[in-house]
């Protein structure tokens, strides 16, 4: 058996109730050495330990290499014989940056402990020696048989064994896996059910002994193979005896479980993908740049270390004095020397400072989203959070926006708006939702709110008993579906697989139509008081090909009646000829679909008796027909029977958007992000949203899978899109408008990208021309799929958004992921770099905050490298005239002092305030955002020139006191004073053409950088500190003499005016050059961003937005009765059951048999 | 942040309504237009082309006479000598001769220069002890090892001043004759103190003081530099006070020159007699040198140097020349901007209207 099971691949082996025997086994790890089987039960998120911390966050840290390459830089300081600066001028920032980032690191990962603490220490309730105890999560050890009450949150994944429930049915929501939120059901094996129930539960559960044989621990969330083995039986296990990890248990009392899986070997969290660290684009670019610099320097270096080789075998060996300088009289050594030398002396031009200034620019901007109180929930208390403070530019430069439909999108609160009975419409859709005054409804002991429709016409018309289409129309809402009620305090909870017929059912309650309960057979019904049993007959399920159902019932009065719901366009062709109000009716639906409602047609039918009895006759036979041919039958039969329908009505509901959705939509296709949904939900759903949240235009074509197929398949998908295209244009006869596409897929299709890779790529370039993608179906590992895909085809950065545990993967997965802080459990939050709680906020997070970021960070990067290169490369230039020997040009002092004091806070404050328009005006002018999506600030030819300013800078800097000074009796510390000033000057003036945004701050940051120049210069010339340290403070009384020399100043000011004359020509340049850019910015009056939602969707096209999220499922758990405690007789069950050979029942249904839905009577 | 919150009500985790954490500070937008641009860079130009002007005009006004001795006159002898090392130790003088056509009005600055020779080589700048020449005792008796190979003698005696600065010193030494019209030649004062920097002289440069003892007795045990012919304390003979580490001489050569051309101050006239009461006078003068620095080995040259000074300091014509081409620059880029204004810019501006 054994052996079997090892080929078969079901190696993972759980001994029910022997903890000893796993425990054993348990996963152990000692410094990243692991060895055992099974892990625990305790989520470990956190990385440090005290005593790894210390190793741990050094090694982290020098995986950086600019940390590394300042590490070096200390220790060739402290070389003497090399040293051409003093150490501690780089190590104390490198320690400064090394400690900063330390502890903010030890800070997370606190933070990160306590939310795993939190989660380790919920209650779950233990067998533990034949009686069940409350324990915490982190005590659980695969093989305990645990205990799930009502709404608890599943510890791990389980093998359900029993329930409270009748068949150990019990019910799971699935939120935090997959995102939806109606009730799946699960059920334990028959064996399992009746041994386990049978007797008092806690002795016998704690004597189940059965081994459970199944995969090892993998992520797919959709399947599971296994097989108990007990009592020298073996049974199989799929996904429907397993409870997940995560879901939490509705609806049932209590459920019995044995853990399989814990802690990182269950299946959510091997779907939770790695967590990466993200860099943004901006500082990969730079990354480049500095590591073009360090090697530029390191060339610079030596070349002129061998000028220094040369010079000393020349010159140096002929002066005598000299001569005795060549270090061991051998040129290459000293050549060698000069080299390190020259290494430390270029070294400030990529400084240290730059990477801390990168830090605090990066959490002030995260700060400030924080701060921000127009994305501040007040509902809710919750502002606007940045979790991951290193991703702020990335917002800027946003090109694909992958969205999460249900939670992030919509509310997930389906709301009867609207119908349309006899020819009449009813309620108002462009009211919204909460300025609807609720119509009287006292009359209505039942009713308990939740009808967001005001049609008194209707109420009238029901209770004046006139109209008998409207009764019939209300009577079909409720009894016409497969909700379940459940009693509550005297009134009737209805349990609903889908929101959409909670709420058609919840409607017909709030308008008199209460359906109280129902058993196999019978439905009973409240109307207008009047307590009615309909006997049941027969239930047509609903499946996504038939997008229909029907139910057949006999009223109380004799009569046989089929009702039925669904597509219009399925529920149109099967109606009778010349219904009354049909074209009314149609018209209507044209109305609901431009208001973006769901509408479903409901119809009736007066079955006579006799075709009836023909028609039962048939299906009993059919159903004992093999399972391939029944169904194929079966549909034919129901068809049949779903005839000459008579139309009643239509109704519509809302999916109620999350606010300001189609706005924000608009207003993010209008800055050029290409938004895709990505959704579990259907198809149906997803394209109706799409439409309502004005994703898809009504004239927008639907490019589905079919077709795609097509045109990936063919050799050019290019051409053929757009021939595809062109071909749409001719058959709608619509010219421009006509362009538009939205391409559709699902999770199944998506799974062919798989198998052919090099699809990937031209999916991508059809899907840039496109105007949206929808992709329905899809599970949380697809979702992370998709993203990756659209991250390795293209160069735009990538967005995610969601708010539930489905998203998670998406998210990490994403350049940047945003976490909707919704109303129930932060899981998307917890892993998000950025936390909203509102979908709308993204505008604001991305039009004005991403965008400034981006542009504030771009002109720091360049300035950065501007002033710290122009004024390191100076030396170089010196080189030339100083033998190469790597002399210095500054004073040590000014160089530590210069990108710190003389020349950061200017920048700072233009990385902090810089505006170049207002917050109003990005929102207003959406196209703006483009700069950052095309790089055009921070791209490498940017970054470029930026740099070759710089070396013009330094020439400048270098060449224009060298010809003042040169020759003359001015010495070397006057020129270094006199250098030093024309660069601090430059720096200063080029941040005054920088900043476009004056603050206070800004002024006084200016003014504070040139004074403390002055200030700080005349302190380290001071002689009190000479006379403390004279090695140190060498340059003692030069600025006395140098502040007050004509040459001095005139020299350093006209260096620093030719030193930024081409930025100053750039910037004139750009003046005169755009003032059709800045007129249109400022002076076109504001207006604001225009919906297109009042355009008509006038295509003729009628669109299906039937859509029941649910499966075949409930229809079939109906009418076997399991699921159904039974308040009315239970006789007749059995009687039926007895009666009737082709009843379904459990055991039928474990056996997957044919659907099968009529009773007999 | 920081702030402790007094508000723990439903809106607690409300941010701030402040200018500063909403981003609207009030900020001034310099809203620049070719209106403001344009005329900025004529009058850039402008500026600098008058200050080029005048700097040109004030240095045009300066005198100067520049004399290079290496082997001009009677040295050429000297030259040859000083090439051979053995010779060191011998004396050598020799006499230039030249004339001044134009009488040289006000104080008269006499420098001696060098070329060729690196002052501003990073070991060679190094090599020297700021604290021993401050008038530290411990390291007078122990130099900074940065003054090797020039720290220690053989014998193992300190030196002071240590280091390859103090070594290299300009050791010629000057002395300016005029042959006034009458035949009879006049020597030229030349005041040789205060040539240096106030704080050098007062601060950066000390002499160890020990109550009791001379400065010979202060400098015992302690070597003088090598290629010194004079132990420090013997610098200057005929003023006692100008001996030491702050000897004038010595304090000039330490300031060292940035580039390997350069000037250093050797004195300056003394105006206090007849005839150079009004600065020099026209006529032939000689200069006695004492030729002692060698300059053959690295392709070096010296020279002497009589100049007036103005505000602005010695004879400099790069400076207004630099400003006079900054100024045609700026100006010839706001002639480029304003065709391009004119060309393009107008439509916007068209537009506007």
């Amino acid at each position: 058996m054994a052996k079997e099971s090892v080929d078969s691949g079901l190696t993972w082996e759980v001994r029910a109730n022997s903890r000893h025997y796993h425990k054993h086994k348990q996963k152990k790890s000692f410094l990243s050495i692991r060895w055992g089987r099974y892990a625990d039960n305790v989520l470990r998120s956190y990385k440090y330990s005290p005593l790894t911390f210390l190793p741990l966050t050094l090694f982290e840290q020098f995986q950086r290499v600019a940390n590394l390459y300042f590490l070096l830089m200390v220790v060739l300081q402290c070389v003497p014989a090399i040293s051409s600066i003093p150490w501690y001028i780089t190590i104390i920032p490198l320690l400064s940056v090394l400690s900063v980032r330390g502890l903010k690191d030890l800070a997370s990962d606190m933070a990160r402990r306590r939310s795993d603490l939190k989660i380790n220490s919920r209650p779950c309730d233990i067998l533990i020696s034949q009686r069940f105890s409350t324990a915490q999560w982190k005590d659980l050890c695969v093989g305990d048989v645990l205990r799930i009450c009502k709404d608890q949150v599943i510890p791990a994944d389980l093998l359900l064994l029993s329930s409270s429930e009748p068949h150990s049915l019990c019910y799971v929501e699935t939120a935090d896996i997959d995102g939806e939120t109606n009730l799946k059901y699960r059920q334990a094996l028959s064996e399992t059910h009746n041994e386990l129930t049978s007797h008092p539960s806690e002795e016998t559960l704690a004597a189940f002994d059965g081994v459970v044989l199944c995969e090892e621990p993998n992520n797919r969330l959709y399947t599971f193979r296994g097989q108990l083995l007990w009592r020298g039986q073996s049974f199989l296990l799929d996904k429907e005896h397993i409870l997940l990890r995560g879901t939490v248990l509705r609806n049932t009392e209590f459920a019995y479980g044995l853990t399989i899986y814990t802690g990182t070997d269950t299946k959510i969290l091997r779907n939770c993908g790695k967590l990466r660290v993200k860099k943004t684009r901006t500082e990969k670019v730079f990354n480049k740049v500095v590591l073009g610099i360090v090697l530029s320097v390191m060339l610079a270096a030596l070349l002129l270390a061998i000028g220094s080789g040369v010079f000393s075998s020349l010159v140096m060996s002929r002066t005598e004095v000299l001569s005795s300088l060549v270090v061991n009289g051998n040129p290459v050594y000293t050549g060698f020397l000069v080299f390190w030398s020259y290494i430390i002396l270029l070294s400030p031009a990529m400084p240290i400072a730059l990477y801390i200034t990168f830090e605090v620019i990066h959490t002030v901007h995260s700060k400030f989203i924080g701060w921000d109180l127009e994305m501040f929930w007040q509902q809710a208390d919750r502002p606007a959070q940045a979790r991951n403070t290193s991703l702020n530019e990335e917002l800027g430069q946003v090109g694909y926006l992958l969205s999460d439909k249900t939670g992030t999108l919509t509310q997930n609160c389906l709301l009867f708006r609207q119908c349309c009975v006899a020819g009449e419409i009813y309620g108002d859709a462009s009211v919204r939702a909460e300025d609807m005054k609720p119509m009287d409804l006292s009359w209505n002991s039942f009713s308990c709110g939740g009808l967001y429709m005001s049609a008194p016409g209707l109420v009238e018309k029901l209770r004046g008993q006139q109209c008998a289409l409207s009764r019939q129309f209300v009577t079909a809402l409720s009894l016409c579906h497969t909700v379940m009620a459940e009693w509550k305090e005297d009134a009737p909870v209805y349990q609903a697989a889908s929101p959409d017929e909670e709420a058609l059912v919840g409607a017909a309650r709030e308008l008199g139509w209460v359906f109280l309960s129902r058993t196999r057979d019978f439905i009973v019904v409240s109307e207008l008081g009047v307590t009615r049993q309909y006997q049941l007959l027969a239930l047509l399920d609903f499946t996504s090909k038939r997008r229909r159902m029907s139910i057949l019932v006999r009223e109380p009065e004799g009569g046989l009646k089929l009702y039925c719901k669904g597509a219009d366009i399925v529920i149109l062709e099967r109606l009778q000829k010349d219904c009354p109000y049909q074209e009314r009716i149609e018209r209507s639906l044209e109305l609901f679909a431009q208001a973006c409602l769901r509408t479903l047609c409901v119809a009736v039918r007066s079955v006579p008796e006799a075709s009836w009895e023909q028609w039962s006759k048939t299906l009993a036979k059919s159903a004992a027909m093999t399972t391939c041919d029944c169904d194929t039958m079966l549909e034919r039969l129901y068809d049949e029977m779903e005839r000459e329908l008579q139309l009643l009505g239509v109704t519509a509901i809302e999916d109620r958007l999350q606010e300001g959705v189609p706005e924000t939509i608009d207003l993010l296709q209008q800055a050029g992000i290409k938004v895709w949904v990505l959704t579990g939900d259907k198809k149906e759903t997803a394209v109706n949203i799409g439409y309502s949240c004005k994703l898809l235009d009504p004239d927008t074509r639907l490019l589905e899978w079919q077709e795609l197929r097509q045109i990936l398949q063919s050799p050019d998908p290019g051409v053929s899109f757009f021939k595809a295209r062109q071909t749409d244009m001719w058959a709608e006869d619509r010219g421009t408008t006509g362009s538009k596409t939205a391409v559709i897929l699902t999770g199944p299709e998506l799974a062919e990208f798989d198998q052919r890779p090099e699809w990937g790529a031209s999916f991508m370039s059809l899907a840039e021309q496109c105007q949206a993608v929808l992709c329905c179906r899809v599970t949380p590992g697809q979702k992370a799929d998709i993203v990756t895909l659209v991250r390795k085809h293209t160069k735009s950065v990538t967005m995610s958004i969601g708010d539930g545990a489905n998203d998670v993967n998406m998210i990490k997965t994403a350049h940047v992921g945003v976490g909707i802080a919704g109303v129930e459990g932060g899981q998307a939050v917890l892993s998000a770099d950025f936390a909203l709680s509102q979908f709308r906020f993204l505008q604001r997070l991305l039009l004005v905050h991403g965008r400034w970021s981006y542009r504030r960070i771009s002109l720091f990067l360049r300035y950065f490298l501007f002033k710290t290169c122009g004024f390191a490369l100076v030396h170089i230039w010196f080189g030339c005239f100083n033998g190469f020997s790597a002399q210095s040009l500054y004073e040590t002092w000014f160089i530590a002092f210069y990108t710190v004091f003389y020349t950061a806070a200017p920048i700072m404050c233009v990385a902090f305030f810089e505006q170049d328009v207002s917050a109003e005006s990005s929102l207003m002018w959406p196209k703006l955002y483009n700069v950052g999506q095309k790089q055009e600030l921070s791209s490498p030819r940017m970054l470029f020139l930026s740099l070759l300013y710089a070396v013009y800078t330094s020439l400048v800097l270098f060449f224009v006191p060298f010809g003042v000074f040169h020759d003359t009796a001015f010495d070397f510390q006057t020129m270094a004073v006199t250098v030093a000033m024309a660069a601090m000057f430059t720096a200063n003036i080029e941040i005054v053409l920088l900043t476009r945004f004056w603050t206070k701050f800004n002024i006084a940051a200016v003014c504070v950088s040139v004074v403390l120049f002055f200030i700080c210069t005349r302190i380290t010339h001071n002689s009190r500190l000479f006379e403390r340290a004279p090695s140190d403070y060498y340059f003692l009384g030069v600025s006395d003499r140098a502040f007050i020399d004509p040459v001095v100043w005139l020299t350093a000011l006209l260096t620093a005016w030719t030193a930024v004359l081409p930025s100053m020509t750039a910037l004139a340049l750009n003046i005169i050059l755009s003032v059709h850019d800045s007129h249109k910015v400022h002076s076109v009056p504001h207006q604001p961003v225009e919906l297109r939602s009042k355009l008509i969707r006038g295509t003729s096209l009628r669109r299906s937005s039937y859509a029941l999220s649910q499966g075949a499922v409930p229809g079939r758990l109906i009418t076997s009765g399991t699921s159904i405690r039974s308040t009315v007789p239970t006789v007749d069950e059995i009687v039926t059951a007895s009666k009737n050979p082709t009843d379904s029942n459990g055991q039928m249904m474990d056996n997957k048999t044919p659907k099968l839905h009529f009773k007999t009577v | 942040m920081g702030k402790v919150k007094g508000n723990s009500g439903p809106l607690a985790q409300r941010p701030d309504n402040s200018a500063f954490k909403q981003q609207r500070l009030p900020a001034w937008s310099p809203m620049l237009t070719a209106n403001t641009v344009l005329p900025f860079f004529y009058f850039m130009a402008l500026i600098c082309m008058l200050l080029g002007v005048w700097l040109l005009l004030t240095v045009q006004s300066i005198q100067e006479v520049k004399l290079d001795y290496t082997e001009a006159g009677t040295c050429d002898v000297c030259f040859e000598k000083r090439k051979n090392v053995s010779n060191a130790g011998q004396s050598c003088s020799c006499t230039v001769e030249f004339s001044i056509e134009k009488a040289f009005k006000g104080d008269v600055f006499f420098y001696y220069g060098l070329r060729n020779f690196h002052q501003n080589l990073r070991r060679y700048m190094d090599s020297r002890d700021d604290g021993q020449m401050v008038g530290r005792k411990n390291k007078l008796k122990n130099p900074t090892t940065y003054c090797q190979p020039f720290d220690k003698d053989s014998a193992g005696r300190p030196i002071a001043p240590c280091g390859a600065v103090a070594n290299s010193m300009f050791n010629d030494s000057f002395s300016l004759k005029y042959h006034g019209p009458t035949g009879a030649s006049v020597p030229v004062p030349l005041y040789r103190k205060g040539i240096t920097w106030y704080t050098d002289k007062n601060v950066k440069y000390r002499n160890p003081r020990t109550e009791n003892l001379t400065l010979a007795q202060e400098f015992e045990g302690v070597a003088k530099p090598p290629y010194w012919k004079n132990p420090v304390y013997q610098l200057d003979v005929l003023d006692p006070t100008n001996n030491g580490f702050i000897n004038d001489d010595l304090i000039v050569w330490m300031r060292e020159a940035a580039f390997p051309n350069f000037r250093k101050l050797y004195g300056i006239l003394y105006r206090a007699d007849k005839p150079f009461t009004k600065g020099l006078p026209v006529g032939n003068y000689s200069i006695k040198i004492s030729y002692n620095f060698p300059v053959q080995y690295f392709r070096g040259r010296k020279e002497v140097m009589l100049t007036t000074l103005t505000w602005f300091g010695g004879q400099n014509h790069f400076l207004p020349i630099a400003y006079l081409v900054t100024s045609s620059l700026s100006f010839l880029l706001a002639v480029v901007l304003t065709v391009v204004w004119w060309k393009f810019g107008k439509d916007g501006k068209n537009m506007e209207e």
